[in-house]
């Protein structure tokens, strides 16, 4: 989850209320506190509400949920004459731009550090790895109006921000971090998005990297903003989360006219998002009889409006998207810690899941016999799950792209485990007696099957096959009532000779014998194993 | 230490009192016990002055090999037909031998050459070689190295010069019972103690007679190891008794589903980043190909789109059946919730389910690839947020979780959400436990249910950790035996 560090004597200002006081609430507008130290405080915020992802967006929020300024907020825009042209061969590269102006800035260096913290959380949730959307930041005094959004060859030139001589697209995308980064938003794109302004000079190369001509500075004072995205709405919730945060910084916004080949419009567009007052289902929602007034007030609170039968949310919170969202925005302004809980007595009685107790009792009467259950992952690597058993397998249920390879297949057998287990403990007392009850997995044609088996392990310089029967015989009987048959047979843990296969009422049910000297010898473990593993699920079914 | 003797000290007592002294091996033969047994016994009786225990060194001379010249002579005086020098030297496998046995053997004037060009050996003094050899038949026959001449020892000493003979040193260990340890032992026996009451001491009655010899109670006693479950298997088992006393029916289900019930029926949309495969384990050239985009799935890939009849907005992009049809190990256990949802429909119900997720993480102190997670759903007309919260504050009271607190928080398929916080003396803060929320239209109607659903899926690790004062989550899943074996029993409840 994104974090915004709040700087608590600049943030106290800004809210109008002491420190306690804003640590106390700041939970209850859905942030969590990640770190505090003497100066300031580190939050989380969901990544549906990127409004927060500023000191200046929180603010706004709690001064609402304090009541020291309540109400939809509003937000002019004027006209400043500045318009982009739109290139139609970008119609299948980065389709859409969105712009807007901030006039009357006074930013210090946190101000800036704010805004480019938004920029990059931005950047990585809504703008998905600026894949969807990308984000552009100029001081319009070094921008000659007006602009164009344009398609460009690889071969193009420009000074790249930081840079100090021009670099060619191709350049940029295969040299710089940013281009290899997130180059691959143009699969095999042969012309590539800039926007320059009447001079040439280029502000930017969509979404990798602006040009150096335009940087923003503390000395801005008059910001362009451009957004550039693959989808239009999403451009548009972008550039109002950046816009309104400006107008939150002192800036003045002013509009931007797009002019598409086909089209044009006017960005930003501010208006509220509105939706149904829908009185009963709030009330239904949360449980409280309260009345409109009480509600309005609530809403305010929420820095929302109601205008009739509509709910105003301002144009930075893109995630109203249905009338039951105005439930939780009552909720939290009339404060979540004052809601009464009440406890729903059951009318029904409760069951737990017989084939749950099963394995329950499974784990109840292993233990009972003296050993130590263990729970260990399902996932886990190839190499102790099959080359350490020299076996091989067509059926293996491997995972995409697993951060680590010890979590990269689904385990077909519980024993591997096992042994592993016994392989971490050497140092431990023997006799080591040990078992689990876990999932494992096998291929099947429309997908995967999932087993639930009981695997069990005697390691010490006494461990024999007959030691394992007993423990089999003593679990097959006391779970299930079944008298078991082994016979002998082959398997890819047990050492030939030493090995049987386990039926019982003719079914097979899994394989018990005194583990390779070679297997035990590949998991360093120094004293004789033997062990069976059966299924617990056939078990099960038999038992019925 | 007690006065009293430890059983193997009575054994080793008893056996030596009619010995006096005995050897260290004669006593393990004696008092029928193994040899570490009777070494520690003997330390114990040694320090309490019963007994007393005295080595020596024992050297006698071993014959390695017998003399060369011994045989050489033999060889010539047991010849059926004179020798000649070229024949006696063809009896011996190496030339460098036999010329050594035979310089010897002349230069002593034991064997001598006749003249002339046959080279006829012949015995020149039998009884001069005979001091050598009834020397060598003394150390072969083993005797004692202090019962021979003084002119044998000139022999000897030229032997073990030669490596023909050497010294072997052997030491003995001997154990003599002290008058203190006969008494001891003597008391012992008189007394007519019982060592250890027998099936036979009782049927016979003997026990009426005799009492039973004290033993050292204050000796350790071996480590022992009984057979435990799994802690985490306990916990699970008071999570399901909790529920189960609040009238809860438990869900078991697969591991394994399609990205449609994971993430889809669930309002997630489809390029939602916690779909991406940084997040989630997506299984191999899997999918679900059985699933269609009809029935409930058409109506789910409505409301991704444009919010279909619930009065939604939507997502607002095109819903894919590709993405919906990949299958997935369960991120959370709300999949199994929605499903049972779907098939229960509006009947007043709660369930719930104990189970597994994963989630493609490195494993750090709070991060697992697999843990688990008690999800749980309450569906009925007329429940709200302040039930939610009600049973919430039950639940976790229940689990020993006193005075938790509620707080908003966002998960795309709940409306209103609130997250659990309990406090933690060892952080002395506010930890998350777990999210809850009333599922929101968009999850409900496709599925055909109109009444509110109370939702909840909350981790039970962190829970753990607080009650077993661990501080690393990878402790609990690290098959560490001496934890497993030793941990307090009462400590995780």
């Amino acid at each position: 989850m994104p974090v915004v560090r709040l700087e608590l004597s600049r943030f106290a200002e800004m809210v109008g209320a002491g420190k306690e006081k804003i640590l106390d609430r700041l939970p209850y507008i859905g942030l969590d506190i990640e770190g505090t130290d003497s100066r300031s405080v580190r939050v989380e915020y969901s990544p549906n509400r990127p409004d927060l992802g500023t000191d200046y967006g929180i603010a706004r929020a709690l001064r609402g949920l304090l009541g020291k300024e309540t109400g939809l907020p509003e937000f002019q825009t004027k006209p400043t004459g500045v318009a982009v042209t739109v290139d139609r061969r970008l119609a299948k590269v980065r389709p859409y731009i969105a712009c807007c102006v901030a006039t009357g800035l006074d930013l210090d260096d946190e101000d800036v550090r704010q805004i480019i913290s938004l920029q990059e959380d931005l950047h990585n949730g809504l703008g998905r790895k600026r894949k969807a959307v990308a984000v552009g930041l100029h001081d319009l005094d070094r921008i000659s109006p007006p602009l164009s959004y344009r398609a460009v060859p690889s071969t193009f030139e420009f000074i790249p921000l930081d840079g100090e001589k021009p670099s060619s697209i191709r350049s940029i995308l295969s040299d710089s971090y940013e281009g290899r980064t997130y180059g691959h938003v143009f699969n095999r794109s042969k012309v590539f998005p800039v926007i320059s302004d009447s001079k040439g000079t280029v502000l930017s190369f969509p979404p990798i990297i602006n040009g150096n001509a335009t940087k923003v500075t503390t000395r801005t004072r008059r910001m362009f903003v451009d957004v550039t995205s693959t989808s239009q709405k999403d451009g548009d919730d972008v550039l109002a989360i950046l816009a309104t945060t400006l107008s939150e910084a002192g800036g003045k916004l002013g509009t931007v006219a797009i002019k598409y080949p086909n089209k044009a419009r006017v960005t930003p567009d501010l208006a509220p998002t509105a939706l149904p007052f829908d009185l009963d289902l709030v009330r239904s929602v949360i449980g409280l009889d309260l009345s409109r007034r009480e509600m309005l007030a609530c809403l305010a609170r929420s820095r929302m409006g109601v205008r009739g039968n509509m709910v105003l949310g301002p144009r930075y919170r893109i995630d109203l998207l249905h009338p039951v969202d105005v439930a939780e925005e009552v909720a939290l302004g009339y404060g979540i810690e004052r809601i009464k809980p009440v406890y729903p007595p059951s009318n029904t009685p409760g069951a737990l899941n017989e084939f749950e107790k099963f394995l329950d009792s499974a784990s109840t009467v292993m233990a009972g016999a003296g050993m130590i259950e263990m729970m260990t992952y399902e996932l886990t690597d190839r190499g102790s799950l099959y080359d350490s058993f020299e076996r091989s397998s067509s059926e293996k249920v491997t995972v995409q792209n697993p951060k680590s390879l010890d979590h990269s297949m689904l385990r077909d057998a519980l024993l591997p485990s096992l042994l592993a287990a016994l392989s971490g403990n050497v140092k431990s007392d023997y006799p080591q007696r040990v078992f689990e009850i876990g999932r494992v997995y096998t291929r099947a044609l429309d997908g995967v099957k999932e087993f639930w088996h009981l695997g069990c392990l005697v390691a010490h310089s006494q461990a024999s096959y007959t030691e394992a029967k007993m423990y089999l015989e003593a679990a097959c009987r006391l779970l299930a009532g079944l008298e078991v048959v082994t016979k002998a047979a082959e398997h890819w843990a047990f050492s030939p000779g030493r090995c049987a296969s386990v039926t019982a009422k003719e079914e097979g049910l899994g394989y018990i014998g005194e583990l390779r000297p070679g297997t035990i010898d590949a998991f360093g473990v120094g004293v004789p194993v033997s062990g069976f593993e059966i299924d617990l699920s056939k078990l099960y079914e038999l038992l019925k | 230490m007690s006065s009293a003797l430890h059983p193997l000290e009575r054994k080793i007592l008893s056996a030596l009192a009619p010995l006096g002294s005995a050897p260290f091996e004669a006593l393990v033969a004696a008092a029928s016990l193994n040899e570490d047994q009777v070494r520690r016994a003997l330390q114990w009786l040694a320090s309490k002055g019963l007994v007393s225990i005295g080595s020596s060194v024992e050297s006698r001379l071993e014959l390695v090999r017998e003399p060369p010249e011994l045989d050489l002579v033999r060889q010539v005086s047991q010849a059926p037909a004179p020798l000649t020098v070229g024949g006696l030297r063809g009896k011996f496998e190496s030339p460098d031998e036999f010329s050594a046995a035979f310089g010897r053997a002349r230069g002593s004037g034991w064997i001598r050459v006749e003249e002339g060009p046959a080279q006829v050996v012949r015995v020149a003094d039998a009884a001069g070689i005979e001091s050598l050899r009834s020397v060598v038949q003394s150390i072969a026959s083993g005797k004692a190295e202090d019962d021979m001449t003084s002119e044998d020892a000139g022999i000897i000493s030229d032997l073990l010069k030669r490596g023909l003979v050497r010294r072997v040193e052997t030491r003995t260990t001997t154990v003599a019972i002290t008058d203190k340890g006969r008494s001891s032992s003597s008391l012992a026996a008189a007394a007519g103690l019982i060592d250890r009451l027998t099936p036979d001491i009782l049927a016979s009655g003997t026990w009426r007679d005799r009492k039973l010899r004290p033993i050292d109670v204050e000796a350790k006693a071996p480590s022992f190891f009984p057979g435990r479950r799994h802690p985490v298997r306990d916990f699970i088992r008071e999570v399901r008794e909790v529920y189960l006393s609040m009238g809860f029916i438990e869900l078991q289900g697969d591991s394994v589903h399609p990205a449609f019930w994971n993430f889809d029926a669930l309002f997630i949309p489809q390029n939602h980043p916690g779909r991406e495969m940084q997040d989630t384990f997506y299984l191999d050239g899997l999918s679900d190909t059985a699933l269609k985009r009809s029935g409930v799935v058409a109506k789910v890939a409505s409301v991704h789109e444009d919010g279909w009849k619930t009065g939604s907005r939507g997502w607002g992009y095109r819903w894919r059946i590709e993405e919906a049809r990949r299958l997935v190990l369960r991120t959370h256990n709300t999949v199994l919730s929605v499903k049972a949802l779907s098939e229960t429909g509006e009947r007043e119900t709660r369930v719930f389910a104990v189970s597994k997720v994963y989630r493609n993480e490195n494993l750090d102190y709070k991060h697992l690839a697999e843990f688990y997670q008690m999800d749980g759903i309450m569906v009925g007309a007329g429940l709200n947020v302040r039930h939610l919260m009600g049973f919430l504050t039950e639940f976790y009271k229940k689990l020993g979780m006193a005075g938790v607190k509620l707080w908003p928080t966002y998960f795309p398929y709940t409306e209103p959400s609130l997250q659990v916080v309990g406090y933690s003396k060892a952080f002395k803060s506010w930890i998350e436990l777990g999210g809850s929320g009333v599922f929101r239209p968009e999850v409900t109607q496709p599925l055909g249910v109109r009444v509110p659903v109370l939702a909840w899926g909350p981790g039970i690790e962190r829970l753990m950790l607080m009650r077993f004062g661990l501080e690393d989550m990878r402790a609990l899943y690290g098959s560490d035996l001496s934890w497993l074996r030793n941990r307090g029993e009462l400590a995780g409840s």
